[in-house]
């Protein structure tokens, strides 16, 4: 299980770069970020390598900010993996609210983010068709 | 000084006789002071016989307090129009002092007292030093500002009253303050409530508190929660009270609340309160909000029949665990010039803030009103910051929390709003009085 942010923002201009600076400026190294809209607010979702200090200083920002587990799976970057991996949940009954990919892992493997309802019963049809679940330490 | 607690609390009251008074002893009190102040200001202020005479009311028609509501009613324009000395009951001579305030715009408030004016104005608040515990050998550490405005006399008088040592230090200047407040061993303060935060952060920071003598914090003159009370009295390890009063009226004592801190006893043997629907004029229920309204009962120098505060409140006539029978008014959370009319239906802004908070939220939510026309009709956009509590990683949950909050306000307001969820911080913050509601309409 790794730790995901999740931060409320204004659509508008400049409300992630707000996100994104204030990250910077506390030296926090950003791993994977997705956004989904609604025409007045949006959630944006990072995973970063340093989430609790990460969420004290958005905070401290004036962000509000939650900490939540989600699940992320390695693939190897090879056609259908994705599918496979999609198949495996779609098996397991597992509802998937959202998914989104890392940016860069130096070379490794590509991991899949997902937020599910069902952590407990997504990781063990995961490791019972031998997908990789990554950790914290993994990334 | 530690807090004393509930338990081992001592109530004080100065004046049990009439503090404790039954309501049919004080009704009867009440109406032979009405119908005598009546009677004066009929007589001598041209201003009230002009407007007695308009509503065809005489003094002999008012044989009780039951009839206070023939009686018509004063407003800070009418204060203003007969400015500075137009309303006085009795020779100019005879006036002793004159308070004031300074309004927003334009002149002073100015009001008059007589010597029998000043006697009251202290005993008032001597009653209220003593329902914060304090007795004749107090020392009360005074930094309300002294001059025109109420706060510093008005605490002065009501030191001398009760016989404890007044130490008129004015406002400002923190380091003297502090100074002063240990080296005489004050075991009470009275300032406005931002001014004590400041003053017991200050404490704090220098590390003086635990040699300190505080036990009782007198705050008023401006709106202040519950939340920083409780932070001034963690501060300090003190017990604070809230001091209510109007320059009009008399100044600072013309209520204050106790230890149980459930609304602010009045002193009703002077100043007779009405809570009043603003828009009907029809009296309140208890525990239902609406304008405050005093008349003063035995004011010499400016009597005033039902002066309007524009201050929104509710009323509480059941007896209070410390004893007192005098009717008791909930802190104040609104004024009647916040008042705005949305397709035909008057909307507050507390009513607003009542239904965020009835949502489960721990402290009062940040948001603004923005009343706007579009095609003809009022539009009501409520502005909500969101915060911790209230967010949610998923869309559905924040746009289920959007029309939940939508549909509590279309219950408590009877007008849909639109709801607009807003990062944390970007409704502006002001120094004094929030700013709640932006009226667009006007700009058209």
């Amino acid at each position: 299980m790794i730790k995901q942010l999740s931060v409320f923002v204004e659509n508008r201009p400049g409300s992630l770069m707000n996100v994104t600076s204030a990250l910077t400026e506390a030296h926090i190294n950003i791993r994977a970020i997705a956004s989904f809209d609604t025409p007045e607010f949006g959630i944006l979702r990072l995973v970063v390598d340093k989430p609790a200090e990460a969420k004290t200083y958005l905070t401290s920002r004036g962000f509000v900010v939650r900490i939540h587990d989600v699940i992320g799976v390695e693939l190897k970057d090879e056609k259908g993996n994705l599918n496979r991996m999609l198949s495996i949940l779609a098996e397991g009954e597992i509802n998937i609210n959202y998914i989104y990919s890392f940016v860069i892992r130096e070379g490794r493997a590509p991991v899949m983010v997902f937020n599910t309802d069902d952590y407990e019963k997504a990781a063990k049809v995961l490791s019972a068709a031998d997908v990789k679940i990554v950790e914290e330490a993994d990334l | 000084m530690a807090a004393v607690t509930l338990e081992n609390w001592k109530e004080r009251i100065l004046d049990p006789k009439i503090e404790c008074m039954s309501s049919d002893e004080m009704a009867a009190l009440q109406s032979k002071r009405l119908a005598d102040v009546v009677e004066r200001v009929y007589n001598n202020v041209d201003f009230y016989h002009k407007k007695m005479k308009d509503l065809g009311v005489e003094p002999g028609d008012i044989r009780g307090i039951e009839d206070i509501n023939k009686l018509p009613f004063t407003t800070k324009e009418d204060l203003r129009d007969n400015y500075p000395f137009g309303l006085l009951a009795i020779p100019k001579k005879d006036v002793v002092r004159v308070q004031g305030t300074s309004g927003t715009t334009g002149k002073l408030t100015l009001a008059s007292y007589s010597q029998k004016d000043v006697d009251v104005w202290g005993e008032c608040v001597a009653r209220c030093l003593s329902m914060a515990g304090l007795t004749d050998e107090d020392i009360i550490h005074v930094c309300y500002g002294y001059g025109l405005f109420t706060g510093g006399m008005g605490l002065d008088y009501g030191a001398e009253a009760l016989g404890a040592t007044a130490i008129p230090m004015s406002a400002g200047n923190t380091k003297r303050q502090m100074m002063c407040m240990e080296d005489f061993g004050s075991t009470a303060f009275a300032c406005t409530p931002s001014y004590a935060l400041h003053l017991a952060e200050s404490l704090q920071e220098a590390g003086a508190v635990d040699r300190l003598k505080l036990k009782a914090g007198i705050h008023g003159a401006e709106p202040w929660t519950e939340e920083m009370r409780k932070k001034i009295e963690s501060i300090l390890h003190i017990n604070c009270f809230d001091i209510y009063g109007l320059c009009e009226i008399t100044g600072p004592g013309v209520a204050q609340d106790c230890i149980h801190h459930k609304g602010l006893h009045i002193n009703v043997d002077y100043f007779y309160p009405e809570v009043l629907n603003p828009v009907t004029h029809e009296a309140c229920a208890d525990g239902e909000t609406g304008e405050l309204v005093f008349t003063t009962l035995a004011k010499e120098a400016m009597p005033l029949l039902r002066y309007r505060t524009k201050d929104l409140t509710s009323i509480d006539h059941s007896t209070c665990d410390c004893g007192r029978t005098t009717p008791r008014i909930s802190k104040f959370t609104g004024r009647t010039d916040d008042m705005k009319v949305i397709r035909g239906v008057n909307v507050f802004p507390t009513q607003v803030e009542t239904a965020l908070l009835s949502m489960g939220g721990a402290v009062a939510p940040h948001y603004l009103m923005i009343v706007d026309r579009e095609d003809n009709l009022d539009v009501l956009t409520v502005m909500v910051e969101v915060d911790e509590s209230m967010f949610s990683d998923e869309i559905r949950k924040l746009d289920a929390l959007k029309a939940k909050i939508g549909a509590v306000l279309k219950q408590a307001l009877g007008v849909s709003a639109r709801v607009k969820l807003v990062e944390p911080k970007t409704i502006q913050r002001s120094e004094g009085k929030a700013v709640r509601v932006i009226d667009k309409r006007n700009l058209q």
